[in-house]
């Protein structure tokens, strides 16, 4: 059976995803179906997170320590690992949200300069 | 410590749960929010599963994200390959002891030969520096005289600049300490421009300056690095002193590096200015000049070949100055001085690495077919764990595991044999051989040896694991591909090729050992013991002196209990003598006889001895009378020759009581006013007398009177130095020491060096055992090597077809039949090694030619026996498995696998 190389595939995607995952883990800490939830609900459907991408994401914020985790009881008290933003973290989504802010402003001049020409 | 890991294990275990805990809830979630969405919980479960996606995948990924999933699967792998190791304890064993023996024999032998092929020399551009000079039949280490050298040092063209050492005569240049603890020295009286042309600087103060190099300029030296050390103490202020050199108040200029040496590795302690006048070199020593060793430096871009092509029309020149009847036996020299350093050691070295490259060759090639055959036999093995989800990288990451775990035991392994090998060479190693001494484990060898045993084994770990495992690997018994058996093939021909000519070289060396051994010396060394004494020869100004000395001597070794009979000779044989104490046949001229018609520049050993030698060492006289004592006068010369000498003097026999004269081959020099009359007195039997491996040489024995002419012309001089030869019935070792205070009793100062015969002989012989032993060393490791391939090689081409060969029994066929099937494909493998080893051996085992002695480098003997003994060898290495193969029942071989 060939292997899916699950990482390989979402790479365009993985800095999206960690700004995603940082800004929904910013309004509050959440264990990790509620940032698929949350993510899901306020891109208006659109953006579906896959669960073979959200967990090693979260993982990996993790050990880059810019959230942290820790267990407790979910809503349904459930036994549920909650993620939080560390202080490294909040920074990180400061600078996270002015490199897509550039990046967007900037995709938005070359697409308008194509439209003009058109 | 260990409750710290069992710790670190369990919090590892934990997160590893953790995950498993995180992913449920989310299922969890995810199917409770489905069936309040309205679904039915089965279907809501299976919904939720199908979004998930592979949980094993997310989990896996996750994983690899931990900081320390790479050490977690080495850990994991080296636990894998020790288990595998552990199974299959053959192929570890095997490859480990073959790597070994591979880095541990490359160390060693490299390490033995830097110092002799690559030492770098201590002068700036060493390379840049040649040895210069003609060599003759009498001496064939190329020398100047100062009768021509300043002619040469004007005219040449193709050196920066050209100077020269003083040759010494017959003994080192002594000279003397005359302080308040006398010491003796080597003094080398150099040019000025020798420091410049090696150039070397001192370390303290300056070269000597051009108006110190005059004749009769100032008395100066330079001090080496070891005597400013051990006499002086390395003081500072040592410029400022006077030493007393031979009573000569001497200032001192300068001091040398430590790591300097003479050009010709002739022992030193001080340089001092050669002050040598030109003009008087026309007239000194019979007008030929002084002796002296030549160095140059090529001038940049100048080859070898060119500037001995620039040098021949001055060595024409010269060559008009050298008497007729000899001219042609002069030729020019120019060599690099690396070369003129190692003379023949060169050549023992050259071997012993093209020997070790065989090994490693073997060694390679054994390991390559190793590894390859356990790549094959674990096809089905990756393909199941390739099916079960192993990346790519993962089955190549753990063989690389393997392969470093095999390469480091073989490292550690393969060092600790290359201290031991070195241990053992220095330890057979002739003295003969320079720097051999100093060799020691070259780090830099090792590590490029265990690098390219590492190099090695990765290749060939991910040749065995980049080809794609097919899924047929999962189902079929099939070996390999059929390239990589092809492979395989190729290196066991090649192995045994290799070691086919390992062993021809080995054995050729060991016969060459064996007849050295074995041949006839014509003398007896059995309780014979030298007794050799370095007087100083400032302390003994006069023949006189000398005399008294060694006549008190003699005398007193005489009466020491239990030696039977002291004779005193200046040199013994068989070593080679040097040049200075021989003449040339054509020299001599038999009186009443015309002068011989034909020429011959062969030389003529001259050995002045005292009657008891004959005795002593057992030379029988065949013809005539041994010297008597009382024979000895002024005006006659008594002579003995050897067998030799006397059949090519007198074909006809009866050479007693004839007469021999002399002609100088110097036309310069005056000739003889009263020629001395020169009585032969008997005719001895032949001594080897030229080296062991020499050809016997004409030799005359000179007797060496009791009297004291003083006169230096007619070999009656007591000058130089004498060796005393003892009958003992005691051992040496025994007696030495009252040997050493008899002759303290006369001069305390006087080394004694003590030697029995015999041992002198062995050290001759020390050489060719040296080559011998250690080649037939590498020829046992290479056929050990090759029979252990061949032996792996059909065991495990017989294992793959154990099902084969079960259904050819059941439907029939005889053991003999599958005995012959299997063993004729092996033994094509074995006729094609032998025969391209065979074509390989008579090519290159003439490099050994000049090795042997008394055995033709193509021996048919040897080649005929060495290929038998590897062919029976290697049929038995191959049959062995392939017979338990096929004694095995037909059902159970079925069944295999």
């Amino acid at each position: 059976m060939p292997r899916a190389e699950s990482n390989q595939s979402s790479d365009l995607l993985q800095g999206t995803l960690d700004l995603l995952v940082l800004q929904t883990l910013a309004l509050e800490p959440m264990h990790g179906w509620g940032v698929a939830q949350r993510i899901q609900q306020h891109s208006g459907e659109v953006l579906q997170v896959g669960q073979g991408s959200l967990y090693p994401a979260l993982h990996r914020l993790e050990y880059k320590g810019w959230i942290k985790a820790d267990w407790q009881s979910s809503e349904n008290n459930r036994r549920a690992k909650f993620y939080s933003l560390t202080a490294a973290g909040r920074r990180r989504l400061a600078t996270e949200l002015k490199e897509w802010d550039r990046l967007s402003s900037a995709i938005a001049l070359v697409l308008k300069a194509g439209e003009a020409k058109v | 410590m260990l409750r710290l890991l069992d710790r670190f294990r369990a919090a590892w275990r934990n997160s590893r749960s953790g995950l498993d805990d995180e992913l449920r809830f989310h299922m969890q979630q995810s199917i409770e929010q489905k069936i309040a969405s309205g679904m039915s919980p089965a279907e809501a479960r299976r919904s939720a599963l199908i979004e998930f996606g592979g949980i094993e995948a997310a989990r896996e990924t996750t994983y690899r994200l931990r900081p320390g999933w790479l050490l977690e699967c080495f850990a994991d792998d080296l636990r894998y390959a020790l288990r595998g190791f552990r199974r299959a304890p053959g192929f570890a064993i095997t490859t480990i002891a073959i790597l070994t023996l591979g880095i541990g024999a490359t160390t060693a032998v490299f390490s033995v030969v830097d110092p002799i092929l690559f030492r770098p020399l201590p002068y700036s551009h060493g390379d840049r520096l040649v040895s210069l000079g003609i060599s003759q039949s009498l001496e064939r280490q190329e020398f100047a005289l100062g009768g021509f050298f300043f002619d040469w040092q004007a005219a040449q063209r193709p050196f920066v600049s050209l100077t020269y050492d003083r040759a010494y005569d017959r003994n080192p240049n002594e000279c003397g300490l005359t302080e308040a603890t006398p010491i003796q020295l080597h003094c080398d009286p150099v040019p000025q421009s020798f420091l410049p042309t090696l150039g070397v600087n001192p370390i303290l103060g300056r070269n000597f300056l051009p108006e110190e190099d005059l004749p009769r300029g100032p008395h100066v030296a330079i001090l080496s690095y070891a005597l400013w050390n051990s006499r002086f103490h390395r003081d500072p202020n040592i410029l400022q002193r006077t030493i007393d050199l031979d009573e000569t108040p001497t200032r001192i200029v300068g001091v040398l590096p430590a790591n300097f040496e003479m050009p010709r590795l002739q022992p030193f302690d001080l340089l001092v200015p050669a002050q040598l006048d030109p003009a008087a070199q026309h007239t000194v020593n019979s007008g030929i000049g002084v002796p002296m060793w030549l160095t140059a430096r090529l001038r940049p871009g100048v080859s070898i070949e060119q500037a001995r092509a620039e040098m021949q029309p001055l060595f024409l020149h010269t060559q008009q100055w050298i008497p007729a009847p000899i001219r042609s036996d002069f030729h020019l020299v120019v060599r690099p001085l690396r070369d003129r350093q190692m003379q023949d050691s060169y050549r023992a070295a050259w071997i012993l690495l093209v020997a070790v490259l065989f090994v490693l060759l073997i060694a390679g090639a054994n390991a390559a077919s190793l590894f390859s055959a356990r790549g094959a036999a674990r096809q089905r093995e990756l393909a199941v764990r390739a099916a079960l989800g192993a990346s790519r990288r993962r089955i190549l990451m753990q063989s690389l595991t393997e392969a470093l775990l095999l390469v480091l035991a073989a490292a550690l392994a393969g060092c600790a044999l290359a201290f031991a090998l070195l241990r053992i060479f220095l330890y057979i190693a002739p003295t003969s051989i320079p720097f051999l001494a100093q060799a020691r484990i070259d780090l830099r060898v090792a590590t490029v040896a265990i690098l390219t045993a590492l190099l090695c084994a990765s290749f060939f770990a991910v040749v065995s694991t980049l080809e794609p495992p097919r899924l047929a690997a999962l189902t079929a018994h099939k070996s390999a591909g059929s390239s990589r058996l092809r492979i395989r093939h190729i290196l066991v021909v090649a192995q045994i090729a290799v070691s086919l000519v390992l062993a021809s070289g080995a054995v050729l060396l060991v016969k060459s050992f064996r007849n050295l051994e074995a041949q006839k010396l014509g003398m007896t060394t059995h309780g014979v013991i030298s007794v050799q004494v370095d007087l100083n020869w400032y302390r003994y100004r006069t023949s006189q002196a000398y005399r008294d000395f060694y006549l008190r001597a003699e005398a007193a070794l005489r009466s020491l209990p239990g030696i039977t009979n002291v004779a005193l000779t200046d040199s013994l044989p068989p070593d080679d003598n040097s040049w200075h104490q021989g003449t040339r046949y054509d020299a001599m001229h038999v009186m009443g006889q015309p002068p011989s018609r034909q020429t011959s520049q062969d030389a003529v050993i001259v050995r002045n001895v005292t009657p008891d030698y004959f005795l002593i060492l057992q030379i029988p006289i065949i013809a005539g009378n041994n010297f008597t004592d009382t024979e000895s006068n002024a005006n006659a010369r008594h002579f003995i020759l050897n067998a030799l000498l006397a059949k090519r003097l007198f074909p006809n026999g009866n050479a007693v009581g004839q007469r021999i004269q002399f002609v100088t081959d110097n036309p310069k020099a005056a000739p003889e006013p009263d020629p001395t009359i020169d009585i032969i007195d008997g005719v001895a039997a032949d001594v080897k007398n030229a080296g062991l491996s020499g050809q016997e040489s004409p030799e005359y024995y000179n007797l060496r009177g009791r009297g004291d002419t003083g006169s230096p012309d007619n070999g009656s001089s007591w000058n130089g130095h004498f060796l005393f030869v003892l009958s003992s019935q005691v051992p040496a070792s025994s007696i030495a020491a009252a040997i050493e205070t008899r002759i303290a009793a006369i001069d305390p100062m006087t080394p004694v060096t003590i030697q029995p015969l015999d041992e002198m002989v062995y050290r001759l012989a020390d050489r060719p055992r040296f080559e011998a032993s250690l080649l037939s060393f590498f020829a046992l490791m290479g056929i050990i090597m090759a029979i252990v391939g061949l032996y792996g090689l059909t065991a495990y081409l017989t294992t793959q077809r154990t099902q084969e060969i079960g259904i050819r029994m059941a439907l029939g066929a005889g053991r003999v039949r599958i005995l012959r099937l299997i063993t004729w494909q092996g033994a094509r493998l074995i006729l094609l090694g032998v025969g391209i080893g065979t074509c390989a051996s008579l090519s290159l085992t003439h490099m050994l030619r000049s090795l042997l002695f008394e055995v033709a480098p193509r021996d048919p003997e040897t080649l005929i026996a060495v290929t038998l003994l590897l062919v029976c060898v290697a049929f038995l290495a191959m049959v062995i498995p392939v017979r338990a193969a096929i004694l095995v029942e037909p059902v159970t071989a079925l069944r295999c696998e």
